[in-house]
């Protein structure tokens, strides 16, 4: 079973619709973890203004937020493992990213 | 137990003195009092008086009573001459009163607190305070006060629950629209989330809410348990503004209502021309509305000689406007009307004590040639009708003028009396604008979107908090215009207006943390530079020469000066200072307004004080509205014992 984890940074709402900013890439993002979950794995999504306490309890991205502060978000983990840090994925590495996960069958233990 | 008390006890009174429709004096509004008493209507009407003086009958007659402010820019604090906080504090010398005041500033730091307290320790110092900078925004502001609102209904806390009557002073209608309505729309989206996401944190940990937002809608439709008392002057928009009010009420099927009067006026001297021309200006306004006010429970409050503050007068206004308020001696006017001439003489123009003419601002703001103008001041004083007819003077001159207004309750038409001539009208609707950012935003939305992500950005746009952020881009917008030409911008009154640059401010500072994105829109980038800089942006406080206008006016330009605006000038509207008059509550309020004019004239402006003269017609439409910037009193002459055309 593969898990995705997404750490945003602290925001109002997760597609951005919210803020002061239309940004097109919380979209892509937005759909982008529908498309992952379609694919049978599951999405963990943390908004550091809503769940901080999610990010206190994983230690890689606390030491993270310690060493490198809330510049280091969003941070996105496969499987505990560190993917992407600092922004969010762009097109090709979204398409890199969906890949990855529809190659790792669903039920593939890891 | 009547109280119909209809037999004149004062000489001879002009017909008009009399309210020709079925009522009962204010203290009746206490039979039969459910549990839930609102308290509504227009800015500058009387709510917190009204509800001050009720919560204190309702504890003096041995209830446990809680009195609770919702308007961001509460005066209830100096009213009861206490300070109040966010958990309610006994009023002293009223053993089973207690009140308390809905701040969404300090509302929001609680519940940031909630969030950020539990993480002290184990999340760094700066992590903290970014997670305490986003929740500073107009979100968090309004879901925390609407959470703290929602547990007085639903009885939730210790607090409410030991109280047998819940008294609320609300914000002007527009803001306390939004919180009525909020109810229903909270229980909507979250009944409807698929997402398990929302502005309010995540759906699962709002179990709580649900059932606290669904219980306040029951409670408010409740007419056994809840009661608004839409509170109006004897004057045609506060009267438009609380019939719109029933209507908006009627549709959230909030339909116990009844109507206060406030500030009525029974003239003491028949040959008194400025009281005849009040009293005919008063009959004409209800004469308006006669339908609507004849269909609603009616009481009536007299006009007095100034607010009400304190205990003791408020006690004395209750108990006393059950016989006094035929004959025009309200109790907390114990003024001498021995000696009706004005004492004052303000009106010498070469005297820098007083203020200036209004069409030398005309004139003044004309020649800047573009640039923003916004009318701002407390609920009631006249914000609209400035601004209307700085915009029509400005037209006049040849200028190219776009009219607007951020207030959800005002209507620039009515003013205007349709009368628009080349002035651009608009006005900042939330409910308009939320759907124009939604319909913008999914146009932006590529075609093969996946639905699923597409149902859940359409799931975020109709979260309540999407209208925060719609209205604020509107608001950027119409400043943007100010480029080209001017923009008078009428604006909500005090709370509303605070809360709207408290979200520009945090706006501004999340756009310098999200510097790296692209997707600025320069309207939004630079509207807090725009309204800082005073060539652009000249902002006017508008206030009547009273105690709680003035106060409030001067709060506000603390307010204003904390984030960097320097207001252009201050406004006194409705000015009775020159006027001349026998009657003693006139006379009373002329002479106190001498005082606050001075007051402003000293301690508050930096820049100019303009003073608009009270005039007994209704400032509505194009004449009349020009007729309050050029037609000043520069001599002594009594303007009012003039013909008003």
């Amino acid at each position: 079973m593969i898990t995705v984890s997404l750490f945003d940074p602290p925001m109002c709402c997760s597609t951005g619709v919210c803020g002061p900013v239309l940004d097109p890439t919380l979209l892509r993002i937005t759909e982008m973890l529908q498309q992952i979950k379609s694919l049978g794995a599951t999405v963990e999504r943390y908004n550091l203004a809503q769940q901080p306490a999610e990010f206190a309890r994983n230690p890689e991205v606390k030491r993270i937020l310690n060493d490198e502060g809330t510049t280091a978000l969003p941070l996105i983990f496969i499987n505990g493992e560190l993917v992407l840090k600092g922004r969010y994925p762009g097109e090709t590495e979204r398409t890199a990213l969906l890949q990855r996960i529809q190659n790792t069958s669903p039920s593939d233990p890891q | 137990m009547n109280h119909h008390n209809n037999n004149q006890t004062t000489p001879s009174s002009p017909l008009h003195s009399t309210l020709p429709l079925p009522h009962r004096p204010i203290a009746d509004i206490l039979t039969d009092a459910p549990r839930f008493l609102f308290f509504t209507g227009k800015g500058g009407v009387g709510k917190t008086s009204i509800a001050c003086a009720t919560a204190l009958a309702l504890a003096d007659s041995g209830r446990q009573t809680l009195l609770v402010s919702t308007d961001p820019a509460s005066n209830l604090d100096q009213v009861l001459g206490l300070e109040l906080a966010r958990t309610p504090r006994p009023v002293p010398s009223a053993p089973t009163l207690s009140a308390l005041n809905i701040n969404p500033a300090a509302a929001a730091a609680a519940y940031r607190e909630r969030i950020i307290g539990p993480m002290r320790g184990l999340l760094p110092e700066p992590t903290l305070r970014e997670m305490e900078e986003q929740l500073s925004g107009a979100c968090t502001m309004e879901i925390a006060a609407f959470d703290e609102f929602t547990e007085f209904l639903a009885a939730d806390g210790a607090d409410a629950a030991t109280h047998a009557h819940i008294v609320f002073d609300t914000a002007p209608t527009g803001h306390t629209l939004r919180l009525m309505a909020l109810s229903q729309a909270w229980t909507g989206f979250l009944n409807h989330n698929t997402s398990g996401q929302s502005c309010l944190g995540p759906l699962a940990g709002l179990e709580k809410q649900r059932s606290l937002y669904s219980t306040a809608v029951d409670v408010l439709k409740d007419h056994t348990q809840t009661r608004v008392i839409l509170v109006s002057r004897p004057q045609p928009a506060a009267l438009r503004e609380a019939r719109r009010t029933a209507q908006e009420l009627e549709n959230l099927a909030i339909s116990n209502q009844c109507l206060a009067i406030n500030g009525w006026f029974t003239p003491t001297h028949p040959d008194d021309d400025v009281s005849a021309k009040w009293a005919e200006k008063q009959s004409r306004a209800i004469a308006t509305s006669k339908e609507f006010l004849a269909s609603k429970p009616l009481y009536l409050a007299p006009l007095l000689s100034d607010n009400l503050v304190g205990l003791d007068i408020l006690r004395a206004f209750f108990r006393s406007t059950t016989n006094n308020i035929q004959n025009g001696t309200p109790p907390s006017n114990p003024s001498n009307p021995s000696n009706p001439s004005n004492p004052s003489n303000p009106s010498n123009p070469s005297n820098p004590s007083n203020p200036s003419n209004p069409s030398d601002l005309a004139e003044e703001l004309a020649a800047s040639g573009r640039g923003v103008i916004l009318t701002m001041g407390k609920g009631g004083v006249g914000k609209t009708t400035i601004a209307a007819a700085l915009a029509l003077a400005l037209a006049e001159r040849g200028a190219n003028v776009l009219l607007s207004t951020t207030d959800p309750a005002a209507h620039l038409q009515d003013a205007l009396n349709g009368e628009t001539g080349t002035l651009q009208i608009e006005r900042i609707d939330p409910q308009a604008e939320t759907e124009a950012y939604t319909r913008e935003v999914l146009a932006s939305q590529p075609d093969n979107l996946d639905p699923e992500a597409k149902a859940l950005i359409e799931e975020d746009l109709r979260s309540p908090c999407t209208t925060e952020i719609a209205v604020f881009r509107a608001f950027a917008r119409t400043v943007a215009h100010g480029d080209n030409g001017f923009v008078v911008l009428d604006t909500a009154p005090t709370g509303h207006t605070l809360l709207l640059l408290d979200a520009t401010q945090a706006y501004h500072r999340e756009l310098g943390r999200q510097s790296r994105s692209p997707h600025h829109e320069e309207a939004i980038a630079n509207l807090l530079p725009r309204l800082r800089d005073p060539a652009f942006t000249r902002i006017l406080l508008v206030t009547l020469a009273e105690t709680t206008p003035v106060r409030e006016a001067a709060d506000l330009q603390d307010d204003l000066r904390r984030a960097g605006i320097e207001p252009q000038s201050w406004i006194i509207n409705q000015s009775l200072a020159d006027l001349t008059t026998a009657d003693p509550i006139l006379a009373a309020r002329s002479r106190s307004e001498s005082k606050h004019i001075q007051e402003i004239l000293q301690n508050h402006s930096r820049r100019k004080v303009y003073a608009v003269d009270w005039s007994p017609l209704e400032p509505i439409g194009r004449h009349a509205l020009l007729h309050l910037i050029h037609h000043h009193n520069t001599t002594t002459t009594n303007q009012a014992n003039q013909e008003p055309t």
